[in-house]
């Protein structure tokens, strides 16, 4: 690669998931020790993903070649799909550590309440299969824009887009509600404290897919999306994928067990 | 790619395993056998999904590698989970 294609790859480039990540630790250093510092981390945090988001509409990064000494040994996988995988790996150690935290800590301990007495078994069974259903759509809403089926993409988003509020909807507005009016807070023991942490952590993860969901909806309603281009609706999809596989074992953990 | 049919037959077979998940719970026996049998069949969902949905059936080995050395990663936090239990009791 000459200096000319250095330059070229280098306008390409992007570092705002950098501001991103300053952004998440101003947020985080908010909680644990200033509050105010929480809003200062969320107005970076949309700022970054809105220039972030910005960009990706106007494709400044569609176009970066990538080299194959680059992609080695994934020479059929792209960059972008690469760095999803990538990242949920890190997410499956993240959930997964919590998850056998939270199993250890029921186990070790004597007395645990039983799941159906303190869960309601009907609405996590619900938001079960409204999470599954929005996976269907997903991967419907992939099927359709690889068949130039531009409608369909339309329809399936927006179907993704409403279960996964729905899902929260259910989750935040009425579950939650309900459990700390019978005094069932954060505060009130483990049982509660290990519920509110992962659900709590998993419930931001479908916001945080409902916000990237909502961008390719923007970016379908803007034509940019192709039979052959559409990667963004390929790796968005993964990570709403993995965010219903972790809810696969949430669900039986804190509902029926 | 798989057809629309393979979708909506793997989420049929999904919603029906949640279903199950339920009526297992229901069920008077064995704690443990009914524990062990809702664990299998959650791991099973979340294996339909990984290989149909998000196409690691048709990825390869080289990219499946990387979320299951995070599972390998994982699987050896449980098992000194398990082994800290065990000698504890």
């Amino acid at each position: 690669m000459n200096d000319e294609e250095a330059d070229a790859q280098e306008s390409k480039s992007t570092f705002m998931p950098l501001i991103i990540a300053v952004g998440v630790a101003v947020l985080l250093l908010g909680i644990a020790i200033y509050v105010p510092f929480v809003i200062v981390g969320l107005i970076i945090i949309a700022a970054g993903l809105f220039k972030l988001f910005k960009d990706g509409a106007a494709e400044k990064y569609a176009d970066r070649k990538e080299v194959a000494e680059e992609k080695f040994p994934l020479e059929s996988v792209s960059k972008e799909k690469l760095g999803v995988w990538v990242f949920l790996s890190s997410e499956i150690l993240i959930f997964g550590s919590l998850i056998i935290a939270y199993v250890y800590v029921r186990v070790s301990s004597g007395a645990w309440p039983v799941a159906s007495q303190t869960h309601n078994v009907l609405l996590g069974m619900t938001n079960t299969i409204i999470l599954l259903t929005s996976s269907l759509t997903m991967i419907l809403a992939l099927y359709s824009i690889r068949k130039s089926n531009v409608a369909g993409l339309k329809i399936c988003l927006l179907s993704t887009f409403a279960l996964g509020f729905a899902f929260l909807g259910i989750k935040l507005g009425i579950e939650w509600p309900a459990l700390i009016r019978s005094g069932f807070t954060i505060s009130s023991g483990l049982p509660a404290s290990s519920y509110y942490v992962l659900t709590g952590l998993h419930a931001a993860h479908v916001a945080v897919g409902l916000v990237m969901v909502g961008y390719l909806m923007f970016r379908t309603y803007s034509g940019g999306f192709t039979s052959t281009k559409h990667g963004a609706v390929e790796n968005v999809g993964l990570y709403w994928h993995f965010v219903d596989i972790v809810w696969m074992f949430l669900f039986p953990l804190f509902y029926l067990i | 790619m798989p057809g629309i049919k393979l979708y909506i037959g793997i989420w049929l077979g999904l919603v029906f395993a949640t279903v199950m998940e339920v009526v297992v719970r229901s069920l008077s026996g064995e704690t443990s056998l009914i524990l062990t049998i809702i664990l299998m069949i959650a791991s099973a969902k979340a294996i339909a999904i990984s290989l149909y949905y998000q196409h690691l059936r048709y990825e390869g080995i080289r990219l499946a590698a990387l979320p299951l050395a995070a599972i390998v990663g994982t699987i050896f936090l449980a098992v000194a989970a398990g082994v800290t239990i065990i000698m504890g009791m």
